[in-house]
C-alpha cells in the first residue's frame, strides 16, 4: 500500500514540478507572432514552390507582413491571391500581373526524332544532358525524362505517350519552376490568353532539321507570309511569335507544312 | 584501463559496435521515414543528438535523485522518463524558438517527432540501467559516463541515417524492378548495412 502511494506521489510531484517549469517558460520565452503572417499564410497556395524567391510560403508570408515584399509577391497565386493578401493588410494591389502558363516548345519526342545513341543511364533529363547533350539527334529537343514533371509542385505537367510533357492549363500557375529545371530551356512562360505557339525550339539548319525530326520548324516562312499583323517572324531558322502583336486569327496554323504551329487549346 | 580510455571505448561501443539503428533495430520508424532527402535526415540527426543528450542527462538526475531514493525506479522508470522527455522537448522548443529562430526553422519540425521517439527513451533508460554491457554485477553509470554513452548512441544514429539517405538518394535513379522500388529496396539496403556493421563486433576485443 505504501509503495503505491509513494509511486503516485512521486509521479504527481514530478508532473507538477515540470508543469510549473513549462508554465513559467511559456511566459518567459513567449515569441510575439504577427497575426497577419498566419492570415496571409492561409491565403497563399501553400505549395512552397519558391518562385517568389523566399524559402516557402511561410517565408513569403513573413516578408509580406513585414512589408519587405509586395502584396503580389506570390507568383503562383496570381492576381486573385494578391487581392486577398492586400485585403488582409489593407493595401492596394500595385500592378496587375498577366496570368501566365508554361509551355513546352517541342513536339518531337521519342518516336519523331531519330536517336544518336541508346541512353541507359539514370532516367533524368539533367543526367542525359551531360552525356553529349542527350541521345536525340536534335540537341534542342525535349529529352522526355520528365524533370519538369517532378519539379511541378501543382501537378500541372504530365508526360504523354510520346514522352513530351503536356501542360494542364487549368492547374498551371505560371510559377516557372519547370522552366528553371529544364536543361534544354524548351519551356517558356507565355500569357494564358496566347493563341498561337511554335512547337519547335531548334536553331539548327533547316536541312538538318528536316532529316532528323518530322515536326520541326524548317523556316519556310509560310506563316510569316500569311500573317497580317507581322506577329510571326522567322529568326535563326525558327519561327517566333510576338505575343504582343498576335491577334489570334489562326491563319498561320493551317499553313504550317510541318504541323509545329498550333493553338494552345489544342495542345497538340 | 585508464579513465579516458574507458570512456572512449564506451563511446565507440555505443557508436559502432552496438549501433542503435543497425545492430539493435531501435527507432526504425524515423530511420525509414525521414531518410528520403539529405536535408531532412541531417536536420533529424542534429535534433536527435541535441534532444537525446539533454534527455539522458535529465533522466539520470531524476533516476538517481528521485526514483532510486524512493525505491520506485524499477517499475516506474518508463512513465517517469516519458514525462520528463516530453516536457523537456516542449521546453527546448520554446527556448530555441526564442533564442534562435533560424535554428528553430531548421530543427523545429523534428522536435515534436522526437518527443515520442523510442530511441530517445532507449538511450535515457540505458544511461541509467546499462543493459548491453552483459555484466554479472549491477553497474551504474556516473553522470559523465551516461552523457558520453548517449552522445555515442546519438552520433551513431546520425551517421547511419546520413549514410542510409545517401544510398537511398542514389537508388532513386537506379534501374530497379518496379516491385522493389521504394521501401522494399530500402529494407534490403538497411539489412546489408546491418550485416556490414556486424563486422564491428569484436573490435578492440569488446
Amino acid at each position: 500500500m505504501w509503495i503505491i502511494l509513494k509511486a503516485a506521489l512521486s509521479m504527481a510531484g514530478l508532473g507538477l514540478g515540470l508543469g510549473i517549469i513549462l508554465g513559467i517558460a511559456h511566459k518567459k520565452f513567449a515569441v510575439e507572432v504577427d497575426p497577419n503572417v498566419e492570415k496571409i499564410l492561409n491565403v497563399l497556395p501553400g505549395a512552397n514552390c519558391g518562385a517568389c524567391g523566399y524559402a516557402g510560403c511561410e517565408g513569403a508570408a513573413e516578408a509580406i507582413a513585414k512589408g519587405e515584399a509586395p502584396v503580389e509577391a506570390c507568383v503562383a497565386g496570381g492576381h486573385e491571391i494578391a487581392e486577398q493578401v492586400a485585403h488582409i493588410l489593407g493595401k492596394d494591389v500595385q500592378r496587375k500581373r498577366k496570368p501566365t502558363v508554361s509551355l513546352v516548345h517541342c513536339k518531337g519526342g521519342k518516336s519523331k526524332v531519330s536517336h544518336r545513341y541508346r541512353y541507359d543511364g539514370i532516367p533524368s533529363c539533367s543526367m542525359a544532358q551531360q552525356v553529349a547533350s542527350g541521345p536525340l539527334m536534335c540537341t534542342y529537343g525535349c529529352l522526355g525524362f520528365g524533370d519538369c514533371v517532378r519539379a511541378c509542385p501543382f501537378g500541372a505537367l504530365s508526360l504523354d505517350g510520346n514522352s513530351i510533357p503536356q501542360v494542364d492549363v487549368d492547374k498551371c500557375t505560371g510559377c516557372g519552376l519547370c522552366a528553371k529545371t529544364c536543361p534544354k530551356d524548351i519551356i517558356s512562360l507565355v500569357p494564358k490568353d496566347v493563341p498561337v505557339i511554335v512547337f519547335c525550339n531548334s536553331k539548327d539548319k533547316p536541312r538538318i532539321k528536316r532529316n532528323i525530326c518530322t515536326v520541326s520548324c524548317i523556316g519556310c516562312k509560310a506563316c510569316e507570309k500569311v500573317c497580317e499583323v507581322d506577329a510571326v517572324v522567322v529568326q535563326n531558322n525558327l519561327a517566333v511569335v510576338n505575343y504582343e502583336k498576335c491577334n489570334g486569327c489562326g491563319k498561320c496554323v493551317g499553313k504550317c507544312p510541318r504541323d509545329c504551329l498550333n493553338f494552345l487549346e489544342l495542345k497538340a | 584501463m585508464g579513465e579516458a580510455q574507458r570512456l572512449f571505448f564506451l563511446f565507440l561501443g555505443a557508436l559502432l559496435i552496438y549501433n542503435i539503428l543497425l545492430i539493435r533495430f531501435i527507432a526504425l520508424c524515423s530511420f525509414f521515414g525521414v531518410s528520403t532527402r539529405m536535408t531532412t535526415s541531417i536536420g533529424m540527426g542534429l535534433a536527435v543528438i541535441f534532444v537525446m543528450t539533454m534527455a539522458s542527462a535529465v533522466s539520470w538526475v531524476v533516476w538517481n535523485y528521485v526514483l532510486v531514493p524512493l525505491h520506485v525506479g524499477e517499475f516506474l522508470y518508463i512513465p517517469a522518463f516519458i514525462l520528463v522527455i516530453a516536457s523537456l522537448v516542449q521546453f527546448e522548443e520554446m527556448v530555441i524558438r526564442k533564442i534562435s529562430p533560424a535554428l528553430f526553422r531548421a530543427m523545429g519540425i523534428y522536435l515534436p517527432l522526437i518527443t515520442t521517439n523510442c530511441a530517445v527513451l532507449a538511450a535515457a533508460t540505458e544511461s541509467v540501467k546499462p543493459g548491453f554491457l552483459k555484466l554479472h554485477i549491477p553497474y551504474r553509470f556516473s553522470f559523465i559516463e551516461s552523457i558520453i554513452y548517449t552522445l555515442g548512441v546519438a552520433l551513431g544514429y546520425t551517421i547511419v541515417i546520413i549514410m542510409f539517405t545517401a544510398i537511398r538518394e542514389r537508388i532513386e535513379g537506379a534501374p530497379i524492378p518496379s516491385s522493389f522500388r521504394g521501401f522494399p529496396i530500402a529494407f534490403i539496403v538497411a539489412a546489408l548495412m546491418s550485416l556490414a556493421f556486424m563486422g564491428f563486433a569484436g573490435l578492440f576485443g569488446l
